[in-house]
């Protein structure tokens, strides 16, 4: 089995097959995962909050600034961009009875990502967000599968 | 944070680190009906980003209680028992077999019940210590990997919060003991006050 990379919060990584990618332990972060399937390369964000405040560019903080730092960095590394293809993970609302001074972060998260997704021209094709349970995902390169192990559940795949 | 600074402030922790833990275990020995002796095995103070690591892996299951400071000293407190102290504690209330990924809705109010007296009562020793009122908001709980129930303060105080304040301790019952760490992840103001007001005393 080749090496599977973690991917942490506030980090972003771009592989090719057969390599793998995963974030463990997904809450309200969300992970946007672009891939093309011809090329089978692929990348993986892993981000902590919505919007850059001041705009930034390149921010694997933010689902905003990230999305857009992933999408250039899967293309510049020799994916086609008219084949490219995304998938969402986690956003999850951790503490349902808590809610000073924190909005629904996971959700916004999701949002955020979709409309930043949009504006690029990548097409989502599976998701599993929201709700209240936190997520790992574990990436394969080969085709773009993605399994999601949870604390509570079996696996499952997108 | 200089290194006589760092050997100061932990000195500083060890100090609440044990007031507080005997306080937990205190209300927590009358909490559960059973008695219990504590134990702080250590305290630490590190970046964010390596509490994940710390506490075991951001993969393992465990039960968090979370809650944020009213006021103007804004700090996240969290309490998190990793998965074989959480079962240990719902099996002792409910007295019977439990599984922490399947836990009844007054199971996971038991067990959030007991982080909250935890969280309270090592405020409790941090309030007297700089001589403040804390004021922690209602909390909240969540039993998930642990990576995600740390998302909630990384998102809410990442962007304000450099260094957490870990402590863990053990609870050692006759029958029964259990572990539970409590994180104090304060902002700048709150770190300053601390430093000062028992700056203050120490010289």
């Amino acid at each position: 089995m080749s090496m599977v990379k973690l991917v942490g919060i506030a980090d972003v990584a771009v592989v090719r097959a057969p390599e793998q990618l995963c974030c463990i332990g997904l809450g309200s972060c969300v992970a946007v995962f672009i891939y093309d399937p011809e090329t089978r390369i692929g990348g993986v964000l892993h981000a902590l909050l919505p919007r850059a405040p001041d705009g930034k560019r390149s921010d694997a903080k933010y689902a905003d600034s990230g999305t857009r730092m992933l999408h250039r960095m899967v293309i510049s590394k020799g994916a086609n961009k008219r084949k490219l293809w995304a998938k969402l993970v986690g956003g999850a609302r951790m503490f349902a009875n808590l809610d000073i001074q924190i909005r629904d972060i996971g959700g916004e998260n999701v949002r955020q990502a979709k409309k930043t997704l949009r504006e690029l021209g990548v097409r989502i094709v599976a998701e599993d967000v929201e709700g209240n349970r936190g997520r790992s995902a574990y990436y394969s390169l080969e085709d773009g599968t993605i399994t999601l192990k949870t604390a509570f559940s079996t696996d499952k795949e997108i | 944070m200089d290194e006589s600074n760092t050997g100061m402030v932990l000195g500083i922790i060890k100090e609440f680190a044990n007031v507080g833990a005997g306080n937990a275990a205190t209300a927590l020995a009358s909490l559960l009906d059973m008695e219990l002796v504590n134990e702080v095995t250590s305290c630490n103070i590190m970046p964010l980003s390596r509490i994940g690591e710390w506490l075991g892996g951001n993969d393992k299951v465990v039960a968090g209680t979370y809650t944020q400071l009213c006021g103007d000293l804004r700090s996240g407190v969290l309490v998190v028992f990793p998965k074989e102290s959480a079962v240990t504690i719902v099996e002792h209330l409910a007295g019977e077999d439990t599984d922490l990924v399947d836990l009844t809705p007054i199971q996971l109010s038991a067990l959030c019940e007991v982080g909250n007296i935890c969280l309270c009562w090592y405020l409790v020793a941090v309030s007297r210590m700089i001589d403040t009122d804390l004021i922690p908001a209602p909390p909240g709980a969540a039993v998930d990997l642990l990576g995600a129930v740390l998302d909630i303060p990384l998102a809410a105080l990442g962007a304000s919060v450099d260094s957490v304040i870990a402590v863990h301790t053990v609870f050692k019952g006759i029958e029964r003991s259990f572990e539970g760490y409590f994180l104090l992840l304060p902002e700048d103001l709150m770190l300053k006050t601390i430093l000062e007001k028992v700056g203050d005393t120490l010289i």
